[in-house]
């Protein structure tokens, strides 16, 4: 019974380490995930916590200065309509992700500040025929991480 | 009427093996419950049956995209009438229902190989394990049959395919998976005969044994796959790394944890018969984790690099697995008695407790990356939010667990059994852990303040040291009592133990590992530079000038090329060329990385951003210290499972004895019945 106990409370120490771990891990490094829809009522709310939010480039609204790698866009929402939709500012500084473009469904990681999305990385996704309505919803990120 | 065309044979191969497999659970358990063997052999015959209609289905699929016969849909969304041979054969695995066929491929070759084995063995289990298999087999042929149709017509051809989506065009698309997919499936194997000891209450050893090599083969894939997974990561998506805990990297890493897990206890059950109730736990997990990467690779419910979509099919995977767990725990639950063993822990300083250390380390390795992979599902469930964790957490916390393992795995191997004394825990150890220490003491005089680092290179050096005089120890022991030369002695000592040299050498590539993990983690650098024709910009003691830009156009794809000469102390050693590529038909970029190689270190250079009006270039450029060494590590692994898979002769001697008697003993049975 003294063997077992020892084993016991050993395996509880192992247990007890990963566990305080796994909680300072989760509340140092994580982040909201969002759509654009989800996020636009509340974003006041978000302000300067680490986010992620999935939307789509505003057609027309791309502003890229190469020499400075300087990225301002509008991120979106979803709609297959050419309307003007609620947006927000992005400002990303940084190499162009390959299949940034109007129009493709990017996921944006950074924090609101001062009405604009500082992004920290922007993540693109594959426009795929096959894939084409039910994408949007889920907001990929692209088999090729970029930014 | 309608033509009927070779791939509506491929539906109809599916639609049999469906009914055949069907009939094969039912036979087979029918006859062994009744001890009908008739029904047995009826419900083995309808496996093998099973077998060759679905391979049957691979070949007319290979078929129909070998000749572009682009009216079926399949063949049309993911190949194209000129993507190159090799690709088209990898697009049979490039879409959603190609990989379910060639999961039903494996896992039926396996089957039938399990089968011939054992045609004369194991009357006991044999029935259930063919029931379990074809359980298996059943649900991926009703996805197939019914929600997924490998081979549907499109009402007309078009004129053009897809084609394979141009990230996917490369030489680790043709390994990558079919090695992953090989790990994946044949966890099913000793997870069927576990099923099948628990329904007929054999908890001896006789399954672990009869399914040693199914596992250790299994791991041998999982291994690969996953080294495979980071290589491709690395040379192709050009971020710098090789690891970002994707799901799907997490969903192929944790049967991998477990498979670990579980070669490592089973010793500990054949050597002192405990453990059994952990075993049999460790290998249903193990399954359950393969068809929970399954499912998440398919439902698009974590999103990732790799997710196939949403494509409806979740919820069947949800629920075959909720299924084949609850059978599988009410099962040991209802075998309980029967899995209780005599012997207890008697010592933390014992072989027994390193193991079981090395155990709950690697299952809460596994924890942590399953919660941080459905932490988004969970926390929007509870929250109504989606949380996502990201490499950091996962690092963090496996970090140390890790460097715990890395040290285990130099204690496990040498620490006495049931318990070590002071004295044989100074002879074995005192050496090895001087060095350990003293390697880190080197590398802090040398500048080294990093403390994951000084522990991660002592801890290598540590485990190094307990091989080498583990090999010298056993070698001088033949020198002096066979009186063999040094060379001699170390081949016969191997020969003669493939269990233990061969573990060694797998321990080895896992210290390689870990080298190339600290240092390409730790100690990396990163520079972006936009640069001018002629202009040069440094990297770590390296000088990187931009000498020109090139381009290529063809009608498949148009290339642009920066010539980059690489410098180190004002002199040329060598040309990288990194490329901006654009593939025409799905009008998609992608972006070829050049990496310069070394042992001591990688230079990774990525053509970043063109800007056409200016003439400027951005460059993004890693300076990854051994990665080299991971790679190398992993190789090293791979020789080493060829060596514990390999009988020796003793072995084999011992296996055809038994296997003699078995026979015989069969073949006596069959002629008083």
């Amino acid at each position: 019974m003294n063997r077992n106990l020892r084993f016991v409370i050993g395996s509880m120490v192992i247990v007890a380490t990963i566990g305080y771990l796994m909680y300072t891990g989760i509340r140092e490094t994580s982040a909201y995930y969002l759509t654009i829809q989800e996020f636009l009522p509340k974003k006041d709310q978000y302000g300067n916590m680490p986010l992620r939010v999935a939307g789509r480039v505003q057609p027309g609204s791309i502003d890229y200065d190469a020499k400075s790698l300087h990225l301002r866009f509008h991120l979106a929402a979803f709609s297959d309509a050419n309307r003007q939709e609620p947006s927000v500012p992005v400002s990303f500084t940084g190499i162009l992700p390959d299949m940034f473009a109007d129009g493709r469904d990017v996921i944006v990681e950074g924090r609101y500040t001062s009405g604009m999305l500082e992004a920290s990385q922007v993540l693109t996704s594959c426009p795929s025929k096959y894939e084409a309505k039910t994408a949007a919803e889920a907001g990929q990120p692209a088999p090729g991480r970029q930014g | 009427m309608d033509r009927i065309h070779l791939s509506d044979l491929g539906t109809f191969a599916l639609q049999l093996a469906w009914c055949l497999a069907l009939y094969s659970i039912v036979a087979c358990v029918y006859g062994a419950r009744g001890a009908k063997g008739e029904f047995v052999a009826s419900g083995r015959r309808a496996a093998l049956a099973v077998f060759g209609c679905v391979a049957a289905a691979v070949a007319i699929m290979l078929h129909a995209l070998i000749t572009r016969d682009l009216q079926v849909e399949y063949v049309a969304s993911y190949s194209s009438s000129t993507l190159p041979l090799q690709y088209t054969v990898a697009a049979l695995w490039g879409g959603m229902a190609g990989s379910l066929l060639l999961w039903l491929f494996i896992l039926n070759l396996s089957s039938t190989i399990v089968h011939v084995q054992n045609r004369d063995r194991h009357r006991l289990l044999m029935p259930y394990v063919t029931a379990t298999l074809m359980t298996i087999s059943l649900f991926f042929l009703s996805l197939l049959v019914f929600v997924v149709p490998a081979f549907r017509r499109l009402p007309f051809a078009p004129s053009e395919g897809s084609d394979l989506n141009p990230l996917l065009q490369n030489y680790w698309m043709m390994i990558h998976p079919p090695s992953l997919y090989a790990g994946y499936v044949t966890v099913s194997v000793p997870f069927a005969f576990c099923i099948a000891a628990l329904v007929t209450g054999q908890l001896g050893d006789a399954w672990i044994r009869s399914t040693r090599r199914w596992t250790l083969f299994a791991w041998f894939f999982l291994t690969l796959g996953n080294v495979f997974g980071g290589a491709w990561a690395y040379e192709v998506l050009g971020w710098g790394g090789y690891w970002a805990w994707d799901p799907v990297e997490n969903a192929a890493f944790m049967p991998w944890l477990v498979m670990t897990a579980f070669l490592h206890s089973v010793m500990i059950q054949e050597k002192k018969d405990m453990l059994k109730v952990w075993n049999v736990s460790l290998i249903i997990l193990a399954f359950a984790l393969t068809i929970f990467g399954t499912f998440l690779t398919r439902s698009g419910v974590i999103s990732s690099v790799h997710s196939f979509t949403q494509s409806g099919l979740g919820p069947f995977f949800l629920w075959f697995l909720a299924g084949a767990l609850a059978v599988a725990v009410g099962l040991v639950i209802w075998r309980l008695p029967l899995l209780r063993s005599q012997n207890q822990l008697e010592s933390f300083f014992s072989r027994e407790a390193a193991f079981l250390f090395n155990n709950l380390i690697l299952l809460g390795i596994c924890f942590t990356v399953f919660w941080g992979t459905i932490f988004p599902v969970i926390s929007e469930w509870v929250r109504g939010v989606k949380i996502t964790v990201g490499p950091p957490f996962f690092n963090r916390v496996n970090a140390p667990l890790g460097l715990s393992l890395l040290f285990l795995t130099g204690i496990g191997p040498i620490i006495a059994w049931r318990r070590a004394t002071p004295r044989n825990l100074q002879r074995n150890f005192a050496g090895p852990l001087a060095f350990g220490f003293a390697s880190g003491l080197a590398l802090f005089a040398l500048g080294m303040r990093q403390l994951a680092g000084l522990v991660s290179f002592s801890l290598c050096s540590f485990v190094t040291a307990t091989i080498a005089f583990e090999f010298y120890r056993g070698t001088r022991a033949r020198q002096t009592l066979v009186g063999e030369s040094a060379v001699t002695a170390l081949a016969h000592l191997v020969s003669k133990n493939h269990r233990r040299y061969g573990g060694y050498v797998i321990h080895l590539g896992i210290v390689l590992v870990f080298l190339g993990i600290t240092g390409s983690s730790l100690f990396k650098e990163e520079v972006q530079a936009t640069v001018a024709e002629g202009q040069a910009f440094s990297i770590g003691r390296y000088q990187l000038r931009f000498d020109r830009l090139t381009k290529e156009d063809s009608p498949h794809l148009s290339i642009t090329r920066a010539e980059v000469t690489v410098l180190r102390a004002g002199q040329s050693i060598g040309v990288l060329r990194p490329e901006k590529r654009f593939y025409k038909r799905p009008g998609q970029p992608t972006t070829e990385v050049a990496i310069r190689k070394t042992l001591r270190e990688d230079l990774y250079l990525v053509l970043g951003a063109l800007d056409a009006s200016s003439g400027l270039v951005t460059f993004q450029t890693f300076l990854n210290p051994l990665v080299s060494w991971l790679w190398i590590g992993g190789a090293v692994m791979m020789i080493g499972t060829a060596v514990v898979m390999t009988p020796t002769p003793a072995e084999r001697y011992v296996r055809a004895a038994v296997q003699a008697r078995e026979t015989s003993a069969a073949l006596s049975r069959a002629e008083e019945s």
